[in-house]
């Protein structure tokens, strides 16, 4: 077997210079390229995990700002309600008190006019009443409208204040009576008398006939008229009958 | 055809030195795949082409297999492992030119091969341990065994110079016996099967190359890709 050294030799050479130069221009560019790659993708993997951490937490963010909203839109709606609550029941108390005030109103308004009816109603009766008992009294003997009549005038003339009386002497005594019917002369001097003794001085007495005395007298003097006569007394009643709050 | 495998005739001489034909076979090989790096490496990018693809996976498959094996950081070795893999592929494949001798058929190229294997062997078990604590790996695991490690360092260099060699000239012998005996179609499944033959060649001399500074590295150690990659 024969070694040719020489050949061992370059061999040896071409494979070390084979060596370097495929690690100069094949394999270190290849290895650095795959670790670029490597390092490209780990920085993606990094910003993808980071913008990944980031959209999680986007998430929660948006999550606690719905639940906030939800909070706030719930409370709102309770504080709505509430307020709503308070106002109806303000509003219905309103009108609740509204209600009460016009029904109140209302029954006074009846009552005011059931009182005014019947005031009314009564007014009418009286009058009616007045008008039934004139008529009626009109009825009476012509005698019997002046007799008895004459005493109480001359009492309710002596009753008269001491001024009035005296008064009534200075003017003369002078006396205007009508009566329903004409008096006979006897029937006028019994009259005259009575009214002098009344009064205490001689009296002078005119008489007028008037139909509307129905019976009795009404005396008129220049300061006080006496009236004692079934008319002034219906007159009275009927008034005393329409006063109101005393029917 | 072959003349005997175990001589070469010069070409021609530079100076003192006889140029045979496994040199310049080799120096084809060797232009052949230094113009491909950089024609392949001249266009690399993060986004990769088909080709590129191609180196990377080439060159990962490489990375892996140095990690797996020597359990160390496969940059310092990846060069020489690589380079001889591929250098002792296109060597064995060159017999498809028609009037080539691969270099690895002849016995002082495989021997350079082996060598260089054994020099880096120990250069890096040097760098590794340390010289006193590369020379204390012979006596491992006794001294007693300080012969026997010494004199298999020496053989297992010659049993990959003697595998390569018998495989690749024995396959270019048979080849060329085959081709003197029927020239046409005959051949091709012989010529297939060398194809393989010398895939499997090259990937063996390779790991046993790994094989070899692994153990000369000696046991794991974190890698760098390891520390960043726990």
């Amino acid at each position: 077997m024969h070694i040719d050294w020489w050949t061992l030799g370059l061999q040896a050479v071409n494979v070390l210079i084979l060596v370097w130069l495929l690690g100069r221009f094949l394999f270190r560019p290849v290895a650095d390229i795959i670790a670029a790659r490597q390092a490209e993708v780990d920085v993606r993997l990094a910003d993808a995990a980071k913008a990944a951490a980031d959209a999680g937490a986007d998430r929660r963010r948006a999550a606690d700002e719905l639940a906030k909203a939800a909070a706030t839109r719930a409370d709102a709606l309770s504080a709505a309600a509430a307020d709503a609550a308070m106002e109806k029941s303000a509003l219905l108390a309103e009108a609740q008190a509204d209600g009460e005030r016009l029904r109140a109103e209302a029954r006074a308004d009846v009552e005011r006019a059931r009182r005014e009816e019947a005031q009314s109603a009564d007014d009418r009766a009286a009058m009616l009443a007045v008008d039934i008992a004139e008529r009626l009294l009109t009825r009476l003997p012509e005698a019997a409208r002046t007799i008895g009549f004459d005493d109480d005038l001359a009492a309710q003339i002596a009753a008269l204040p001491a001024p009035t009386l005296a008064a009534v002497r200075a003017d003369g005594a002078q006396f205007l009576l009508r009566t329903p019917r004409a008096l006979s002369d006897a029937a006028l001097g019994a009259v005259r008398d009575k009214l002098s003794a009344a009064i205490g001085a001689p009296a002078q007495v005119s008489v007028e006939v008037d139909p509307g005395v129905i019976a009795g007298f009404e005396l008129t003097a220049p300061h006080v008229v006496v009236r004692n006569n079934l008319k002034a007394d219906l007159e009275r009643i009927s008034a005393e009958l329409t006063r109101h709050g005393h029917v | 055809m072959m003349a005997s495998p175990l001589q070469s005739q010069p070409l021609f001489h530079i100076g003192p030195a006889p140029i045979t034909e496994p040199v310049v076979v080799a120096w084809g090989v060797m232009a052949f795949l230094v113009v491909g790096a950089v024609l392949a490496a001249r266009r690399l990018s993060i986004t990769p082409s088909k080709g590129q693809a191609a180196l990377e996976i080439l060159v990962s498959a490489i990375d892996t297999q140095l990690r797996e094996t020597m359990q160390v950081d496969p940059a310092p070795y990846r060069a020489l492992i690589g380079s001889i893999f591929l250098f002792v592929l296109v060597a064995n494949w060159s017999y498809l030119i028609p009037g080539v001798e691969p270099p690895t058929a002849r016995l002082e190229t495989d021997a350079a091969l082996a060598l260089i294997v054994l020099a880096a062997t120990i250069v890096h078990g040097v760098r590794t341990r340390g010289f006193l604590g590369y020379l204390a790996t012979f006596a491992e695991p006794s001294w007693i065994m300080i012969p026997l490690n010494l004199i298999e360092q020496l053989t297992r260099t010659f049993s990959m110079i003697v595998r390569l060699f018998g495989n690749v000239m024995s396959g270019v012998f048979i080849l060329g016996i085959v081709l003197m005996l029927a020239g046409l179609i005959v051949p091709i499944p012989l010529m297939a099967l060398h194809l393989l033959t010398g895939a499997v060649q090259a990937y063996i001399f390779a790991v046993l190359a790994t094989v070899f500074i692994g153990a000369a590295v000696g046991r794991r150690r974190p890698s760098s890709h390891e520390a960043s990659n726990p």
